[in-house]
């Protein structure tokens, strides 16, 4: 990872508190593939399978759209991004658009108060 | 007339032939695969929904898992298709292709979430991705395939399936 930052899809993280809220950010790439992966796709066409060159591309777009999108939320002084979702366009034949975009938001870590019980000790009791 | 369909027909015998060997080879093994993966991390917990459950507090944090998968139709596919769009209906050489393409997405995110050592993962989105032009449309001169982009939240859980 970039930076040492959370980031899921989920609107909240298990075993953090969102304390505060940075707001949204994103991040997006334009990127064409080049003729030869064309080329390589159509012979690919006859006989099926993965297009390698065009799961690259995908990959490829994907951490530069996120890594723009940690750069912003680490300017806004984010810890985390959570809720983060990816689009992709086609701009025109042959250039794709992938977009990064997510909350930006500071986690705390919840300190559990565990209720195990001590040799010793007797276990708390719960005002409720 | 006659001539010239005769001379398309035997034209495009072998690649119909050739798809129709090497295509049909290519997605057996590939399901087998799947299987085979996912026979394989049974006591994995892969969950659709928003919240963690049974999550266990531990590090590493929560994180997002991203697979991307892009595969291609064989041209018997594409010659099925291409009759299946005059009568109209279900397009089931497709509908397997996709199929594929999701599952592979998803059998990924496992593994990326088992390399970076988690047992469970929460919130699997799977979406069709455009890797640029049309992607399932088989218009002539363009590469009909399935893009699939799939995100989820790897994290522990504390019991294992």
């Amino acid at each position: 990872m970039q930076f040492a930052m959370i980031v899921t899809n989920t609107e909240t993280v298990a075993g953090y508190d969102i304390v505060a809220i940075r707001g949204l950010v994103q991040g997006n790439t334009v990127r064409a593939k080049h003729a030869g992966r064309d080329i390589a796709a159509s012979f690919k066409n006859l006989v099926g399978g993965e297009l390698k060159g065009y799961t690259e591309l995908l990959t490829e777009s994907r951490r530069e759209a996120m890594q723009r999108m940690l750069i912003q939320a680490q300017q806004l002084g984010a810890n985390a991004v959570v809720n983060v979702r990816f689009t992709t366009s086609a701009v025109t034949a042959g250039a794709a658009e992938l977009y990064a975009y997510g909350t930006a938001v500071s986690l705390e870590q919840i300190h559990e108060v565990r209720h195990k019980e001590k040799p010793g000790k007797a276990p708390e009791t719960e005002t409720s | 007339m006659i001539g010239a369909i005769v001379n398309l027909l035997l034209f495009l015998a072998p690649f119909v032939v050739f798809g129709l060997i090497i295509g049909r080879t290519v997605e057996k093994q590939h399901f087998r695969r799947l299987d085979a993966y996912d026979a394989a991390h049974e006591g994995f917990l892969i969950t659709q929904i928003k919240s963690f459950p049974m999550a266990k507090h531990v590090e590493p944090a929560p994180s997002l898992v991203v697979a991307e998968v892009v595969i291609a139709s064989d041209y018997l596919k594409s010659w099925f298709a291409k009759w299946r769009n005059l009568f109209g209906g279900e397009v089931r050489s497709f509908q397997t292709l996709q199929t594929r393409a999701k599952r592979e997405a998803v059998a990924r995110l496992r593994q990326t979430a088992i390399d970076q050592g988690f047992n469970a993962m929460c919130n699997v989105r799977v979406e069709s991705a455009d890797v640029g032009g049309s992607t399932m449309v088989s218009r002539i001169g363009t590469a009909p395939m399935a893009a699939v982009i799939a995100t989820a939240t790897a994290y522990h859980t504390s019991s294992a399936v």
